[in-house]
């Protein structure tokens, strides 16, 4: 059989289109794919940043596992993101749902919505936020409003955590954007049919909106839970870690063991443990949600 | 494409540990003796009284040196060692540096970290030095370094919150703890001491055990001075203190002031607490947030039994210039400049603490610049017996251990025993890993 061949119009030849990918390629591997290998043969040695290291095999990975701080991060961690992701799923639906009405002037309020997860992220809001709740600060004079004494936000393990779920949750805009999304490609006819079978508006909310959002859900609990896990600007910023190492995050004590006690190769250790351990996070919530994900598929 | 991949990978796992060896003693630009059109970049960090006043001495080099134009990169202490540090590894590092003692052992311990000064004596007076003073900067031999001042941390009092509690500075450790209950009745605390950055609360405890045992935490070559019963003292001291009201417990100050700088919470403004414990190079910023002349300096504690002893001093911040920089030349005489020329030395005052140079010394004095809090400090400070810091103590390791401890025995998580066992322990094993 005669092999068919193609003329090709603007005389590109076979390797053209690696050509044209070529920058992306070169930088991912000069900017991610390197830093990633390097990062675990720096985590091999006794690295401080500066010197040229020694290797030193698997010492800092058994440090890190016989030691407090490591443990102690990740449960950190781990608690920090259990208490953010799901209320933080929770109230972006709800901001979804109510945005989702049709009345005058609806987007202005979805861009109200939106605004506190641009400011956010930003340095100058998190330093706001740190003065709400010292004392005498909006947080003191709101609980005094009501009669109610005032909190020490900073001293206790519990409020301090709090501070920085806070944060984070008054930041909902963009899980809210894509359950908004979701909520705009559900036809209308299921909530009229509904409601013609005599279904009320909180019925149709579980039995309609809660299984159509499956999948959002699902993509927005994978996004969230990494997000939190790599949690670092707001307990640095705002308690420091503290108290009691009570809000001290394992992005936190990569950056210290990092930069601030110059062990570089134990950071880099930390930093693959990690990996690791989202890496794990998010393939056990693939597998306790598979049936579910199947059955919407 | 796999195999680009593979060879990628290789090439990554050859050059990583290659990556963090960049530090070679020849890899430095000779001096060539001449001063060429540049730009440096200098950086310390300070408070708002040392930006101001270096600014101002940066502008008079720019007018004396039009061709050698500096960019001033500068802030807070809070990071700084982290944000120096990464770019030292980096190799970005600013052609002059302002630096903190602890950054020799951690940064130089071979002499290496840094340009050697020794090379650079065409631009950089060194006459001007006493010899005691040059050798804390230098590191297996080479000079890596050269001190701007020598200083120690000294009680500083807010004189209106004195006044309105009725009572006077305190002179010795006891009246120290007196004073806790009295100035309370007005909710006031005689004194402040932080576990954050400045870790004056370890630094208070260290002072009075040296001063009753004459024993020292940490000695210069690295080794560990205090005995478990030593710390235990030590934290008994500072639970102490927190008991009778002298200073707020660390909780009550974190939900007081957060995690912010103490000079810039309401407790300290609004004169709740009447007391600090302060380098008499970084005393500006707490006495440029309360009206002039309200913060004074204060007596150096002692036992009833008359021990002085214990007080601490170091160089309070030294120069450096990079061993990656390209302009060894300038950069030394800019050096120079900021360390000894009269009108420099008149325009930054006090601002890093009372100079050692002593041509900015007498500039000063010439000037009637030697006076002020800072000042008054020294000079009580100066007629002491006093211990020069191990650097070995400034390492933000051994701070993070004590300022745990400390943290611990606050929240009642540990009593001093246990805590002072773990101490000892830990500090023990941290200075033999980093001598090794």
């Amino acid at each position: 059989m005669k092999k068919r061949s193609y003329r090709n119009p603007v005389g590109v030849g076979k390797y053209t289109g690696l050509l044209l990918i070529m920058p992306f390629i070169i930088g991912s591997a000069v900017f991610t794919l390197y830093p990633f290998i390097a990062s675990f043969v720096l985590g091999l040695t006794d690295s401080d940043g500066i010197h040229f290291p020694e290797f030193i095999g698997a010492e800092n990975y058994a440090e890190m596992l016989t030691g407090s701080e490591f443990l102690g991060a990740v449960m950190v961690t781990l608690k920090y993101t259990f208490i953010l992701v799901p209320l933080k799923l929770a109230v972006s639906l709800l901001a979804a749902v109510l945005l989702n009405a049709e009345i005058k002037g609806i987007g202005v309020y979805r861009t109200i919505f939106y605004i506190p997860s641009i400011l956010g992220s930003s340095l100058a809001a998190v330093i706001m936020w740190q003065f709400l709740f010292t004392s005498g600060g909006l947080a003191e004079q709101v609980t005094s409003f009501f009669g109610l004494p005032p909190v020490g936000w900073y001293g206790s393990s519990g409020s301090a955590m709090a501070m920085i779920v806070l944060l984070r949750l008054w930041e909902f805009g963009s899980a809210m954007i894509l359950f908004l999304n979701a909520l705009k490609d559900i036809p209308a006819e299921y909530y009229e049919a509904a409601r013609v079978d005599g279904c009320g508006r909180v019925r149709a909310f579980f039995r309609i909106t809660l299984p159509l959002l499956g999948r959002v859900t699902f993509l927005n609990l994978v996004l969230q839970t990494i997000a939190a896990m790599q949690e670092f600007n707001a307990p640095y910023m705002i308690t420091g870690g503290g108290p009691m190492k009570s809000t001290y995050t394992i992005g936190m004590l990569i950056y210290d063991e990092m930069f601030r006690y110059h062990n570089a190769g134990f950071a880099n250790a930390v930093s693959w443990a990690f990996f690791v351990l989202v890496t794990a996070v998010v393939l056990v919530l693939f597998a306790v949600t598979r049936r579910r994900r199947e059955e919407d598929e | 494409m796999k195999r680009f991949f593979v060879y990628l990978a290789a090439i990554g796992c050859i050059t990583a540990l290659s990556a963090c060896g960049r530090v070679s003693s020849d890899s430095f630009t000779p001096p060539d003796g001449s001063l060429d059109k540049c730009t440096l970049r200098f950086s310390w960090w300070g408070g708002d009284d040392r930006h101001e006043a270096t600014l101002a001495a940066i502008k008079l080099w720019e007018q004396e040196h039009p061709d050698i134009t500096i960019t001033p990169e500068y802030g807070g202490w809070d990071g700084w060692t982290e944000k120096v540090s990464s770019q030292i590894s980096g190799g970005t590092a600013p052609d002059v540096m302002q630096i903190n003692y602890d950054w020799l052992v951690s940064l130089s311990p071979d002499g290496d970290g840094f340009y050697d000064l020794g090379l650079l004596t065409d631009r950089l007076d060194l006459s001007v030095f006493d010899d005691e003073v040059l050798s804390f900067g230098r590191m297996n031999g080479k000079l890596n370094a050269v001190t701007v001042s020598v200083s120690g941390r000294g009680l500083f009092y807010n004189s209106d919150t004195f006044s309105r509690c009725g009572v006077a500075y305190p002179e010795t450790w006891q009246e120290l703890i007196a004073l806790g209950s009295r100035m309370n009745e007005n909710g006031c605390y005689p004194l402040d001491l932080d576990i954050q950055s400045g870790g004056t609360a370890w630094y208070l405890a260290v002072v009075y055990v040296q001063q009753q045992t004459g024993r020292e935490f940490v000695t210069m070559d690295g080794g560990l001075g205090f005995t478990e019963d030593d710390i235990r003292m030590a934290l008994d001291f500072y639970k102490e203190l927190e008991v009778n009201h002298v200073i707020r417990t660390v909780r009550e100050r974190s939900d007081d002031d957060g995690n912010s700088a103490l000079y810039q919470s309401p407790s300290f403004i609004d004169g709740r607490v009447g007391g600090i414990l302060e380098w008499g190079s970084s005393v500006g910023k707490y006495d440029m947030v309360l009206p002039e002349g309200v913060l004074e300096a204060g007596a150096f504690l002692h036992g009833d039994d008359g021990k002085e002893g214990g007080w601490m001093i170091k160089p309070s911040v030294l120069y450096a210039v990079s061993k990656d920089t390209e302009y060894p030349d300038e950069a030394a005489a800019f050096m120079d400049f900021m360390l000894s020329d009269p009108e420099c030395a008149a325009v930054l005052g006090t601002s890093r603490g009372i100079p050692v140079s002593y041509r900015a010394e007498e500039a000063l004095e010439a000037s009637g610049l030697l006076s002020g809090i800072a000042c008054d400090s020294d000079e009580l400070l100066s007629e002491l017996d006093t211990v020069t810091i191990s650097p070995y103590m400034e390492l933000p390791r051994v701070k993070e251990l004590c300022n745990s401890a400390i943290e611990k025995i606050s929240y009642g998580r540990s009593d001093t025993a246990d805590a002072a066992k773990e101490l000892y322990t830990s500090v023990e094993e941290y200075l033999k890993k980093v001598k090794k």
